[in-house]
């Protein structure tokens, strides 16, 4: 690889132990995929769960941050002040709170911004089209490539972290005009795309991120007025049933006016054809019988925009929740400070809703309390990992989020 | 036997391979405080791989495998280097976290011959199976 001078010092050691570490792990990646040099990166996005001796290795001699970097969204939907309010156990919490205080002690010595949300782009860092970057979190990474079209690869956390800490990721995948092209083309048969709903959207999302695995997709025949929320319900199940990077939507999304643009005047590789079967059998995968009543609603994966929060408060106006029943609602700390202005804060948690900066897809090692036996969300990734991380203990089902707020409040 | 690989973190490592015929993440495949393999119905689960040669296909998903891998290294839990054909981010990176030697792109020969069990040293890139 050709190295800056900067670069090379910082493989040698000449600015510190972290630095070092960093940069070396940075070089051997690139090496090892082909990169031909480092670039430097306008902001990065890191997961607050790193093993704290390791986090203190990387950050040996580290004075700030190498650029811009936020942080994702509490792992595991774990929250230091709000864990009680949620049900999660009392020995889950005690194992969590010593080490969260051991990271946080490096983030604010580094300047790591604490915005704790899968949606960073709602709190600040907002990237510019073909900005390099280097994010975390498989929807933040690929809602900043296809709705911003920044560039990201799906880094892993410790590549990611040294990203951050040096400010330069190696220069390959993502980063190339050529990786971005669209692959597959999604056209979808039969469906009333005026009135879509967002499940709908959802189911579309987790259908196809099946079919498509790693590659790049493109949808077609959506309508333009689709708004972020309903771009983000649709995108969000692409990495959670496969492995996405990147989802141009023709005529809505940055890199895709045309659909011969989004496919670089390539031919798709495969045509995915949705009909109303194939989103039908996949609501299938996640539903609930009749008779089962729902014990928790879990919303906000992705983390809910000020707009959701105002829908689930006016829905949950002069309601409670019904006994026994729990609400998580995953929504930055920025939002909450707004909806707390706002008033709509304070009627959700008057109805018996916990609003936490917390992972809803409750990732990696689910929390979700005891008592819980059904779980109804509007998220289908929200779904999909529960029911995986609960080993089947939790039965998952995706509603509208109106229908979900219903099945818990009265 | 003896054949070569391309280095993608260099060092030296000796043990005895286990043999995974399916792409391998850190992350569902294992369990870092045991280092056992934790592949449903696959017949090496329970099977550490502490300190051991894994020989696998490749890697796979997983954002924070790498984190896993390294908790597995403090707990002296993680294999002592790893075999592939094809070094995925994922695995790579795994494998740097914790710099343990791994070598990719290991010809058809080598995976034809090699065996759960048998022993295995790396040095420079170059691989010897004794056995």
């Amino acid at each position: 690889m050709i190295l800056s001078r900067d670069e090379e010092e910082m493989a040698c050691g000449k600015h510190g132990p972290g630095l070092e570490k960093c940069m070396n792990i940075l070089i051997k990646f690139g090496e090892a995929m082909g990169a031909e040099k480092m670039v430097p990166i306008s902001s990065a996005h890191t997961i607050p769960r790193e093993p704290p001796d390791l986090l203190l290795e990387m950050t040996e001699g580290v004075g700030q941050t190498g650029t811009f970097t936020t942080l994702h969204a509490l792992m595991s939907a774990f929250d230091p002040h709000l864990w009680q309010k949620m049900g999660i156990s009392e020995s889950y919490a005690s194992k969590e709170i010593p080490v969260m205080t051991q990271r946080l002690d490096v983030y604010r010595r580094l300047g790591f911004y604490e915005t704790y949300t899968c949606l960073p782009m709602l709190v600040g860092n907002l990237p510019r089209r073909g900005d390099f970057i280097s994010w975390i979190g498989s929807c933040a990474q690929l809602f900043v490539n296809s709705l911003l079209g920044a560039r990201t690869n799906r880094d892993g956390a410790v590549l990611n972290l040294a990203a951050a800490i040096t400010g330069k990721a190696p220069y390959r995948g993502l980063f190339l005009d050529e990786n971005r092209h669209g692959q597959v083309l999604v056209e979808l048969e039969g469906v009333d795309t005026r009135g879509i709903t967002y499940t709908e959207l959802g189911a579309i999302g987790y259908y196809v991120g099946s079919r498509a695995q790693q590659r790049n997709v493109v949808i077609n025949g959506l309508p333009r007025d689709l708004n972020i929320c309903h771009l983000l319900a649709l995108m969000a199940p692409l990495p959670a049933s496969g492995s996405v990077s990147i989802c141009h939507v023709v005529g809505s999304t940055p890199e895709a006016p045309t659909l011969e643009q989004a496919f670089g005047n390539q031919k798709p590789a495969e045509v995915i054809r949705v009909d109303k079967s194939a989103i039908e059998e996949t609501r299938a995968l996640h539903a609930l019988g009749r008779q089962e009543a729902v014990d928790m609603c879990i919303l906000g994966c992705p983390h809910c925009t000020i707009q959701e929060i105002r829908n689930i408060a006016s829905k949950l106006t002069g309601k409670k929740l019904r006994r026994g029943k729990r609400m998580w609602i995953g929504s930055p700390y920025q939002t909450y400070y707004l909806a707390q202005t706002m008033g709509y804060s304070r009627i959700i948690e008057d109805a018996g809703g916990v609003i936490s900066s917390s992972c809803m897809a409750t990732i990696p090692d689910s929390p979700i309390p005891d008592d819980v036996r059904t779980l109804a969300t509007n998220s289908f990734k929200a779904a999909h990992y529960i029911s995986r991380l609960t080993k089947g203990r939790v039965k998952v089902a995706v509603m509208e989020m109106s229908e979900c707020i219903d099945a818990v409040s009265g | 036997m003896k054949t070569k690989g391309r280095i993608v973190n260099e060092g030296k490592a000796a043990g005895l391979a286990v043999v995974l015929d399916v792409p391998f993440s850190f992350i569902g495949d294992f369990d870092p405080t045991t280092g056992n393999i934790t592949i449903p119905n696959h017949p090496l689960f329970g099977k550490t791989i502490a300190g051991k040669i894994l020989v696998c296909p490749t890697g796979k998903g997983g954002t924070i495998a790498p984190f896993v891998a390294y908790e597995a290294e403090k707990k002296g839990n993680a294999p002592a280097a790893i075999l592939c054909r094809e070094a995925d981010p994922i695995l790579c990176e795994s494998a740097l976290a914790i710099n343990i030697p791994i070598l990719d792109s290991l010809g058809e020969d080598f995976f034809r011959y090699i065996k759960t069990g048998q022993a295995v040293s790396i040095e420079n890139g170059e691989v010897t199976v004794v056995g």
